[in-house]
């Protein structure tokens, strides 16, 4: 067994919901092979480098999973088939990433959770009448759709020169027509 | 002789070595980044003034972060 780590990009036109039908298709093609997803981690989406399709963003995701060898052909003729992946890319890791991931997950998971908490909460002040099953609902659904406040600083000013990169690269194009 | 003439070359050290990097990881694209031109090509050992392992690292992580759209492949 190898410990894995796949970096995929899905397509923006993709909807956000769709996206666990693209990763639980990876997983089972994973797991049908002994192999077993450990972690998976969404960067959310962000501005490419470059275009590609025709796309200037995509959705980052990070999974984590440990399996033999030969599930590699499985999981990239997987990636091949499904269109919505622009661009994957799966490399060997080391068990100390792959704590480092599992780690900051569960970080995220809880930062979302609390933020969900709390939001809950604001609706529970405002609207008392909202029964109990109801507010888990809506608390499940956010811990689901709330991108992570957890996200470090780090990311995010990455994720800014990003965007300030493709400011510049804006800035050039009209002097190429 | 003539080589003599101006300042000693400052001796650089490795930012890697200093930091205590094992493996120079490619999604840190925002760290990546120092070490490219404004042009998108891997800065020279003489400029960076990394080591020889780090280079190696480095330039193998730049060109992955390039295939994941993480760092342009060139910029005009």
């Amino acid at each position: 067994m190898e410990l894995y780590e796949a970096m995929i990009i899905i397509s923006p036109e993709l909807e956000k919901d769709d996206h666990q039908e693209v990763l639980d298709g990876l997983s089972s093609a994973i797991t049908k092979n002994n192999g077993s997803v450990s972690t998976v981690l969404d960067w959310r989406r962000r501005r490419l480098a470059y275009e590609i399709d025709k796309v200037q963003e995509g959705h980052y995701y990070l999974i984590y999973f440990s399996a033999d060898g030969t599930v590699i052909p499985e999981v990239e003729h997987y990636f091949r088939v499904t269109d919505e992946i622009i661009r994957f890319m799966v490399v060997r890791t080391s068990e100390e990433e792959f704590e480092a991931a599992a780690k900051k997950a569960a970080s995220e998971a809880e930062a979302a959770k609390k933020a969900a908490a709390e939001e809950s909460a604001v609706v529970d002040e405002s609207a008392a009448a909202v029964g109990a099953s109801e507010a888990e609902v809506t608390e499940s659904a956010d811990t689901a759709e709330t991108p992570e406040p957890a996200q470090d600083s780090q990311e995010k000013t990455a994720e800014a020169e990003v965007e300030s990169s493709e400011a510049e690269g804006e800035e050039e194009k009209p002097a190429d027509e | 002789m003539r080589r003599d003439r101006g300042r000693k070359p400052k001796k650089k050290i490795c930012s890697f070595c200093v930091e205590k990097v094992d493996d120079v990881d490619y999604k840190q694209y925002d760290k990546l980044k120092r070490f490219v031109t404004e042009r998108g090509k891997v800065l020279p050992r003489r400029i960076s003034g990394n080591c020889a392992k780090h280079q190696r690292q480095l330039t193998r992580a730049i060109k992955k972060s390039r295939i994941m759209a993480l760092l342009p492949f060139s910029m005009e």
